[in-house]
């Protein structure tokens, strides 16, 4: 533990170097604007700047890349909050939550307690970092395809109790999902599925152009029916800031969301999204007041925005201790180490204990100025939803085209984009639940290459989900989860049956 | 699969001679004062990539770019441009439509051959202007260190004990790991059970989390996992064994008596058509480019090897590649 402490105070010199410093910086501050801007998520950002990274020294690039990492996760929760757009994968859940409470004029708060989450969980994260990669490293390789399965699979049986609607119709919304999720190539022969010919679908429809399209273009879209005379969003200057309630509400929240999304993260095969997605859904079990989560839950945005933080950096623990990727940003991360000379792999602690512990140094640094830069801001970009609604309509539109357009560098994703938000559009005449097409979305490809993957290693077997101690445990948490909501329903049932039946008793009594 | 083994080394010339081709292009363009006479690409070099950044194809087209600019070979700015979706498809398409085109150069790696033969697609390399190949990468093969096989052999003697008993970390369904499985299984008449993860990274978590016995490895990724020994090499698939200390020891799959010979290769082609001139301006700044010493040095560095397939003959060694993974990937059942 010294070793580690000696070791990072050298690292902080690396990382507290003026020009070190500076592009921590820039890192941090292109990871909050590409993060807000939907379509380019981190990893398409990190991977854009990946080029320039060639005439600065590893150390550096490597610090700045990361920055565009995490803070992207902190910037993300912008556009989810403020337009329902959200600015990359794993802020799906803030859109869910956050845009309700913005429309209550509470979008400085929900802004504020994703800053705060980030921050505390991003710091907690890179402390473990110090302490305990090498034995976690070994402990996430304990995932395999099993366990990916079983955690999709509870993320999908959890979307039936996102929203305060019908299960039903969130199941069957998630089904859906399911559906857009088979087309394109299929994961385990390589062979094109539903494509129709379409070159543009070999690699299926990605999660951006339906998300986009499902909450921000359907939003525009169903805006437009509205009187231009509609009032804007009022937000009073006092609910811009947290208050001592909210706090005391959603500091568990952020500790919770925090952890579970470091143990996600750290697997090679999560990531930030399916953390934030089960952060989400844990929070709401463990909720006083589940009916407000899909409403504008201020404890769900924290855990959700925790949650995918914590994830980004734990991500990074198979990634210096061995070499492995745990999300498509540590892979780009991998990549700048490879163009720069230097080869991940278990080793690279050993051989570059400079560059990683200088890292880890950064991951700080970036935190606390991504905490000073967000604070402040919280409620002058919540002012924004101050301009009357007809003013932001069009350039949520272009930004949402854009987005969609900047992730491929192709129309046909610009298409596919319209196309959702006319779907999203029929979904909110309908009154159907959107978030549960999109998580569908986001997961399908895990939950289906994984439970396929499964059953190739133990042969067809489906011994090997009980088999393996971890899968075990995650079975039993996803039968409860399908099983809790059933027993409620037969509770209240119940219930209800007694109090008309002691109703009519009294009446006849009478 | 001897056949084969031949095919890829002339696929890889083929592959040299677009990069040369593209690269004497951007060469025209930028350098007119010296090469007066021939023609040039003006204005900025679009490399297309198939891959995301940091996938290897990219990783060398960018270590070009920057040494083709570095070493005035070519002084047009070059961009390498990753246009990723449906396997390469994407990319593809991007250059086959930019006809006449004097900027763009297409990458040329594996599946611009095999994406169109598994799904079906009309071929892509035969519309392409090939440049050249002009960079090739060795496979190894690597089990668990605690496995009980210590050589090729071994490996197959347990393979043979049960059908599919044997697990193998694939990166994706016809992929280059997908490849050799095959010709594992028939060199050595076994059944192997090819289990594909999504992509190199997750196979290689699978392999160190001990779910599967064997993986196929380039030796830049081996190296990091046996000097930390979680992984045993049985077999180089090349012509001759690797001469770094490192690998010298490692035994080709024909020395232990299995014709396994099965590599990568990567080069550049132009769009349909492009100016004969334009491809000799890419053919003489690779045949430059592969003489700079930061050339050799990423070389080496990467475990890879460089040999010049020029334009002249890049056609030919296309055309032969194509039929080396066609006839592989009928004999997987992965030909449409």
């Amino acid at each position: 533990m010294i070793d580690a402490l000696a070791s990072l105070g050298q690292g902080f010199q690396v990382a507290l170097a003026p020009m070190n410093l500076m592009f921590i910086f820039i890192g941090v501050c292109l990871g909050q604007l590409i993060g807000a801007l939907p379509g380019l998520g981190p990893s398409a950002g990190m991977a854009l700047l990946l080029p320039i990274t060639f005439g600065i020294p590893p150390v550096t690039a490597i610090m700045m890349l990361a920055g565009i990492m995490y803070g992207g996760m902190y910037g993300g929760t912008l556009t989810s909050v403020l337009v329902n757009v959200p600015g990359e994968a794993a802020s799906v859940m803030t859109a869910v939550d956050g845009h309700k409470l913005a429309k209550k004029g509470r979008a400085g708060a929900a802004l504020s307690v994703s800053a705060i989450g980030s921050f505390l969980a991003g710091i907690g994260a890179v402390t473990a970092l110090v302490f305990v990669t090498p034995p976690l490293a070994e402990f996430a390789l304990s995932f395999s395809s099993p366990e990916y399965f079983l955690l999709a699979t509870l993320g999908i049986t959890a979307t039936a109790s996102i929203g305060s609607g019908s299960p039903l119709k969130a199941i069957l919304m998630a089904v859906f999902g399911l559906m857009i999720a088979l087309i394109g190539t299929d994961p385990i022969l390589g062979s094109s599925r539903l494509t129709f010919g379409v070159t543009e679908l070999l690699d299926g429809i990605d999660f951006l152009p339906v998300a986009i399209g499902i909450f921000g273009v359907a939003e525009v879209l169903a805006s437009l029916e509205r009187s231009y005379d509609s009032e804007p969003i009022k937000t009073r200057l006092r609910d811009m800031w947290l208050s001592a309630k909210d706090w005391a509400e959603c500091r568990v929240a952020i500790l919770r969301g925090g952890f579970l999304g470091f143990f996600i993260g750290l697997m090679p095969g999560a990531g930030p999204t399916v953390a934030s997605i089960l952060a989400y859904v844990t929070e709401k079990r463990f909720s006083k007041h589940p009916e407000r989560f899909g409403e504008g839950a201020l404890d769900g945005v924290a855990a959700a925005e925790s949650a995918n933080n914590s994830a980004a950096h734990g991500a990074l623990i198979p990634m210096l201790a061995l070499g492995i990727p745990g999300s498509a940003s540590t892979a780009v991360l991998l990549a700048a180490l490879v163009l720069q000379g230097i080869r991940p792999g278990p080793t690279l602690l050993v051989e570059q204990a400079d560059l990683v512990w200088g890292l880890i140094a950064s991951m700080f640094v970036g935190n606390i100025i991504l905490l000073i830069l967000n604070l402040p801001l919280a409620p002058v970009f919540a002012a924004l939803l101050r301009i009357p609604y007809e003013y932001l309509a069009p350039g949520i539109l272009v930004i949402s085209l854009v987005g969609a357009y900047a992730t491929t560098l192709s129309l046909f994703n610009v298409g596919l984009t319209l196309f959702f938000g006319m779907v999203g559009y029929l979904m909110i005449k309908a009154d159907l639940p959107r978030a549960p097409v999109v998580l569908a979305v986001v997961l399908a490809q895990l939950m289906e290459s994984s439970l396929r993957q499964s059953l190739m290693l133990s042969e067809g077997s489906l011994v090997i989900f009980v088999q393996r101690p971890l899968s075990a445990i995650l079975l039993l948490l996803v039968i409860g989860s399908l099983l809790l909501p059933l027993l409620n329903m037969l509770t209240r049932r119940r219930v209800a049956r007694r109090n008309r039946r002691e109703g009519s008793i009294s009446i006849a009594t009478k | 699969m001897h056949t084969i083994g031949r095919l890829s080394t002339r696929f890889s010339r083929r592959l040299i001679m677009m990069g040369a081709a593209s690269a004497t292009a951007a060469l025209m363009l930028g350098s007119q004062p010296v090469l007066a006479q021939g023609k040039a690409p003006t204005g900025p070099i679009e490399i297309t990539s198939g891959t995301s950044p940091g996938g290897t194809p990219d990783v060398l087209m960018r270590r070009a770019a920057k040494i083709l600019n570095e070493e005035k070979i070519i002084t047009n700015p070059i961009v390498v441009q990753n246009r990723t979706g449906g396997s390469w498809m994407v990319a593809a398409n991007w250059v086959l439509n930019k006809k006449g085109d004097d900027n763009t150069v297409l990458t040329i790696a594996q599946p611009i051959l095999t994406t169109p033969i598994t799904t079906g697609q009309p071929t892509v390399y035969d519309k392409l202007t090939p440049i050249s190949m002009f960079i090739q990468g060795d496979l190894l093969i690597a089990v668990q260190p605690n496995s009980p096989a210590n050589n090729l052999k071994e490996f197959i003697d347990l393979a043979k004990q049960r059908e599919r008993s044997v697990k193998v970390a694939g990166a994706q369904a016809g992929s280059t790991d997908h490849m050799v499985t095959g010709l594992v299984e028939k060199a050595g008449n076994v059944k192997l059970n090819y289990v594909p993860f999504d992509g190199g990274g997750a196979a290689t978590s699978a392999f160190l989390g001990g779910n599967v016995d064997m993986i196929v490895l380039p030796p830049s990724e081996a190296l990091p996992l046996i000097k930390s020994n979680k992984a045993k090499l049985l077999a180089v698939l090349s012509e001759n064994r690797r001469k770094e200390p490192e690998f010298k020891d490692v035994p080709t799959a024909k020395e232990q008596g299995f014709d396994i010979v099965w590599g990568q290769s990567w080069g550049l082609a132009g769009p349909p058509d492009m100016d004969p001139e334009l491809v000799k301006f890419w053919d003489d700044a690779i045949q430059k480019l592969v003489k700079t010493d930061a050339w050799q040095a990423m070389v080496d560095e990467m475990f890879l090897r460089s040999e010049v397939v020029p334009a002249s003959q890049a056609k030919e060694h296309m055309a032969e590649l194509h039929q080396e993974h066609l006839a592989l990937l009928r004999d997987l059942g992965l030909a449409k």
